[in-house]
């Protein structure tokens, strides 16, 4: 349970900063985090006020070969599409490392058990800077589905709804808000997406954004690639 | 030049190259999210010295260090363009990550204790290490405000985040039961936010 009364939201927040919470409390405030603007918040403010602390640890020399290693690695993955820069004011967060595997396995299992003819893309969905698969995307030539990995569920009177952010262009577009089910199917695939674009979920009033454009904070989000 | 002047001046000199310092950081980690390399490159230059020294301290071994510096410049690859003024001082993110990296690493290597190892002993401990910190600005705050505290809160608060130890490992660091650690660290703070908010 994340506390709801300030002084102990921030203690947690606190602890969560020192890093000297179990397993379970981490996991629980790394999964609230999306969605709990004061616990980010809060967060945030332990890191900076904490941060003199880190003056009291010598530097030291890395191995001369570190940067190449960091090198090779950046080479492979590019940074996230400048139309994320969208979301800049979500305060968007560190993942946890714990993710990996359950992506590759929810991945496998998808792929297996439903193939889909044609040219096809897919698309895990985590919450921002974590790596936990959420939900996961695919499309081809029968359209698109995303469905749940986890059976998030939008705070009550609100509801999920997903854009698609075409590398190209400055401005989401709406797929459709996500019904209470957790699985929204098109039947036409939208022409944004494609390798490289973005998927991303938002949380906006039941029924789905009033402007055309996401309203509230962006709680999952993924990339596009050919499957 | 009097010496009170010669002394101002210094303060105020240092004060400006750290203002300096932090803003290029906020300006480096800008054009990483716009995807340079070059910038990435540069910040790896200014500050894989000092996060490869929080990450070796946590870790305590070189090449799980070095792993972890690794880790976290992928990340800061990638998430450099989600950095935003609201996330704060460029320092404070760079070492936010850097740490939950290291803290990521002990949980799954193990803690290798090498106590042999003079540059990653127990400094740390000593009664007056908080008069250690840097006299600016943010500091002057949290070193005023750690002093407020009894010495197990204080003790606990810094073990904690400067060698990355866990409620159990701190208990037995300190040699005191789990329980008084939680609620020394719970009560440290509390203590901590009222005063760094008043």
């Amino acid at each position: 349970m994340i506390p709801e009364n300030p002084e102990d939201l921030h203690t947690l927040a606190g602890e969560y900063v020192l890093g000297v919470l179990d397993a379970t409390d981490e996991s629980e405030v790394a999964a609230a985090l999306a969605t709990n603007a004061d616990l980010r918040r809060a967060i945030t403010f332990w890191e900076q006020r904490l941060h003199p602390l880190s003056e009291l640890v010598s530097p030291a020399e890395p191995p001369p070969d570190a940067w190449q290693a960091i090198e090779a690695r950046i080479s492979q993955a590019a940074p996230k599409p400048p139309g994320l820069r969208f979301w800049d004011n979500l305060a968007l967060w560190r993942w946890s490392a714990a993710g990996f595997a359950a992506v590759a396995a929810a991945l496998a299992l998808w792929i297996v058990v439903t193939p889909v003819p044609g040219p096809s893309f897919v698309a895990v969905l985590h919450p921002p800077q974590q790596d936990q698969a959420a939900w996961v995307a695919t499309a081809g030539r029968q359209g698109l589905v995303v469905r749940t990995l986890t059976g998030a569920a939008p705070p009550s009177d609100r509801a999920f709804e997903l854009w698609a952010i075409d590398p190209a262009m400055t401005r989401p577009r709406s797929l459709g808000v996500i019904p209470p089910t957790g699985e929204l199917k098109l039947t036409t695939l939208p022409v944004e997406l494609r390798e490289g674009s973005t998927l991303a979920i938002s949380i906006e009033p039941a029924g789905g954004s009033p402007t055309q454009q996401p309203t509230g904070p962006v709680v999952f989000v993924g990339t596009v690639k050919a499957a | 030049m009097d010496l009170r002047a010669a002394s101002r001046h210094t303060v105020l000199r240092h004060m400006d190259s750290q203002t300096t310092e932090l803003s290029s950081l906020g300006v480096l980690i800008e054009a990483v999210g716009r995807g340079s390399q070059i910038a990435l490159k540069r910040l790896y230059e200014l500050e894989s010295r000092r996060l490869y020294g929080i990450a070796l301290r946590i870790v305590r071994r070189p090449d799980i260090a070095a792993d972890v510096l690794q880790e976290a410049f992928v990340q800061i690859w990638q998430n450099a363009a989600a950095f935003s003024a609201e996330r704060g001082a460029a320092a404070a993110w760079l070492t936010g990550i850097v740490r939950f990296r290291a803290l990521d690493a002990v949980r799954k290597h193990g803690r290798e204790v090498l106590t042999d190892d003079p540059t990653l002993g127990d400094a740390v401990l000593e009664p007056d290490v908080i008069e250690k910190i840097d006299a600016a600005a943010e500091a002057g705050a949290l070193t005023r405000c750690l002093k407020l505290l009894d010495n197990e809160q204080q003790r606990c608060i810094v073990l904690a985040f400067v060698e990355g130890l866990s409620h159990s490992e701190i208990a037995e660091r300190v040699n005191a039961p789990l329980g008084s650690v939680k609620s020394w660290i719970r009560r440290g703070l509390l203590s901590l936010r009222r005063c760094l908010q008043s």
